[in-house]
């Protein structure tokens, strides 16, 4: 379904979606996060990029998985808390937080498949918005097959054309979405239809930076583990693990267990997001860490988004947000890792 | 798909030994499920052990899949969990969820000599598949163990082992001399140097710390054994158990599902991160 939408109609689709949980990009202190929003007019559709990624309306950085309690001599009870069902929409998902989801979709999706993941993501409707600027200056979306208008793990693409937007839906989601508010939406005319094929493509043109010949590079990695180029390109690293954190790709999560109260003990299973740049992700107990370093766990993101994952799942684990380039400190830069792995004798 | 794979079962400590006491105590958990399960396990695979509060540990499997009648756990006291595990008490109830990776192609060893090698806790995870091995020992040749810990006190199994030598071929050995104890001395590559098993139609399966099991491995190469011949189980630090959390791989492989069982010839092609 190919709509087009007025800015000032946007708002009244929002109070259309009564059934739903609504999220999308609300101004904070300069800087955008993905919010549950009450009222139309916070929502932010002239946003850079949020901080954090959509990821974390599927995905919560923390999320109790089990509640469970123990009576003394009594049996322990424990019990799955799972996401409750509700009805969610994001606006404005940037189109590589899109693609992200759909790389996380692999990961969780695979069987035994992931109950907590899932139902977040069935239940969601993500509305993209184009990137008709790069909402930064490190995007390479394009390196990675996507394009700031690409509409995998979208339901419904938005492309703004000056006092409006045109609206594509392309999943069922997608279409009841719209079916919800359909009189503020107007068919499109055949300009209109011609202004976004040239928004789309102007685009393209305005990402300016980029990997060249990535498969080479994958190719080139499989042969690198025990280079000395890991120690080089990890010198400046402070190991605070910003990079992960802020990826719409990254997956690794912890397990642990909070104790709410200990007699009778009373508690939750959570599972948080964690990182394969902190020395405990892979720590044994014995003391034996098989990555110990700053320079082996470097290896190990790169290696597991450009070379691990593309035998696993058949695609790269980053669409090129550029996040990790923008947030790191020390400016370690994964297009210049990636650019001089190509070069590296 | 209506699992939640979380979500651990409810199991009662029916049997707790004291395998090694001191510093490094190792104990040995026999669990029965509260209710009726699914659950079934091959040799070589891992269980989550849960203790509420605070947390999960993977564990393997020490007991054969041919004893139907409880699941068995020997474990280090090491780190939080397993810590909780030796406060525990029989009668006690633990979660457990599993199993999970692969296992020992034992279906394809028939009519083949095996000989195990485990050094400390690491006799542990090879102890199911030379239980199974014991129990149909027509199907197998010749069955040998070659055991090693740093004292006689570290040795795990002890009555077990008095009990088999009457069945196969028994080495032990301690890593320094002690009074009383004639067994070998010195490391349990040495012993197997020293004790020369024919690669001649054999399979060797090796579990002990990751340094024990990189020299046994060149001593079983010096040996004559081929790669193919070689079988070992490695571990690495897990949460899940199902290749989505991320930590426990070793190159591409996730050692909680492609793992931890693998032979020489398949681990020697992965990066060394384990």
């Amino acid at each position: 379904m190919e709509k087009i939408l007025t800015k000032k109609e946007f708002p009244s689709w929002i109070k259309n979606l009564k059934s739903f949980n609504v999220y999308g990009p609300v101004k904070k202190d300069a800087l955008w996060e993905y919010e549950r929003i009450q009222d139309p007019d916070k929502l932010d559709l002239n946003f850079k990029n949020t901080v954090l990624s959509p990821k974390k309306i599927i995905f919560p950085q923390r999320e109790v998985i089990l509640d469970f309690n123990h009576k003394k001599k009594g049996k322990p009870e424990i019990q799955e808390a799972l996401p409750e069902e509700t009805k969610n929409v994001i606006f404005g998902v940037r189109p590589c937080d899109a693609r992200a989801l759909t790389l996380t979709d692999k990961v969780f999706e695979e069987e035994p498949g992931d109950k907590y993941y899932l139902r977040r993501r069935h239940q969601t409707v993500t509305v993209g918005l184009t990137c008709s600027d790069p909402p930064s200056e490190n995007c390479f979306c394009t390196s990675l097959g996507g394009s700031p208008h690409s509409t995998e793990g979208l339901d419904i693409l938005m492309t703004e054309l000056n006092h409006k937007y045109y609206v594509h839906s392309f999943t069922d989601k997608g279409r009841e979405l719209m079916k919800a508010a359909s009189d503020v939406f107007k068919n499109p005319s055949e300009k209109d239809k011609k202004d976004l094929k040239q928004v789309h493509k102007e685009s393209e043109k305005k990402i300016k930076r980029q990997v060249k010949e990535l498969s080479k590079i994958t190719d080139k990695l499989k042969g690198m583990f025990d280079s000395p180029f890991w120690d080089e390109e990890s010198m400046s690293c402070l190991k605070c693990g910003i990079c992960t954190y802020l990826c719409p790709t990254c997956h690794c999560f912890d397990i642990s267990d909070e104790v709410l109260s200990s007699s009778p003990l009373k508690g939750q299973r959570v599972r948080t997001w964690d990182t394969c740049q902190f020395p405990y992700f892979t720590m044994h107990s014995s003391g034996h860490n098989p990555r110990p370093d700053k320079s082996s766990r470097l290896r190990q993101r790169i290696l597991h988004k450009f070379s691990y994952f593309v035998d696993n799942y058949d695609d790269y684990q980053c669409t090129g947000c550029g996040r990790c380039i923008s947030k790191c400190p020390v400016d370690i830069d994964i297009i210049e890792v990636l650019e001089k792995v190509k070069d590296y004798e | 798909m209506n699992e939640n794979i979380y979500l651990p079962k409810l199991a009662k400590i029916i049997k707790i030994k004291q395998e090694v006491s001191g510093s490094r105590p190792i104990k040995t958990f026999r669990t029965q499920f509260l209710e009726s399960s699914d659950f079934s396990h091959r040799s070589g695979q891992c269980a989550m052990l849960s203790v509420l509060g605070k947390g999960e540990a993977m564990i393997s499997i020490s007991s054969s899949p041919l004893e139907k009648d409880y699941l068995q756990f020997s474990i280090l006291k090491s780190g939080r969990v397993t810590t909780a595990l030796h406060e525990m008490e029989e009668g006690d109830i633990i979660g457990i969820r599993g199993p999970y990776g692969n296992h020992f192609p034992i279906e394809k060893w028939k009519g083949k000599n095996i000989l195990f090698i485990g050094g400390g806790i690491g006799l542990a995870p090879i102890w199911s598949v030379l239980q199974t091995a014991r129990a149909k020992k027509a199907d197998y040749g010749k069955l040998a163990l070659i055991y090693g810990a740093r004292t006689s006190n570290d040795w795990v199994f002890k009555e077990e082992l008095q009990e088999l030598k009457n069945e196969m071929d028994i080495h032990l050995s301690i890593d320094c001399e002690e009074e009383g104890c004639n067994e070998f001395v010195g490391f349990v590559p040495q012993n197997v140097a020293d004790k020369k098993p024919s690669p001649k139609n054999s399979i060797s399966i090796t579990c002990g710390p990751p340094i024990m099991i990189k020299f046994v491995i060149e001593a079983l190469q010096e040996l004559g054994f081929k790669d193919e011949q070689i079988y070992t189980t490695v571990e690495n630090k897990m949460k899940c158990g199902i290749g989505k959390c991320g930590r426990c791989n070793i190159g591409k492989h996730y050692v909680c599902k492609d793992g931890p069982v693998y032979s020489w010839a398949e681990l020697k092609t992965l990066p060394q991160e384990y």
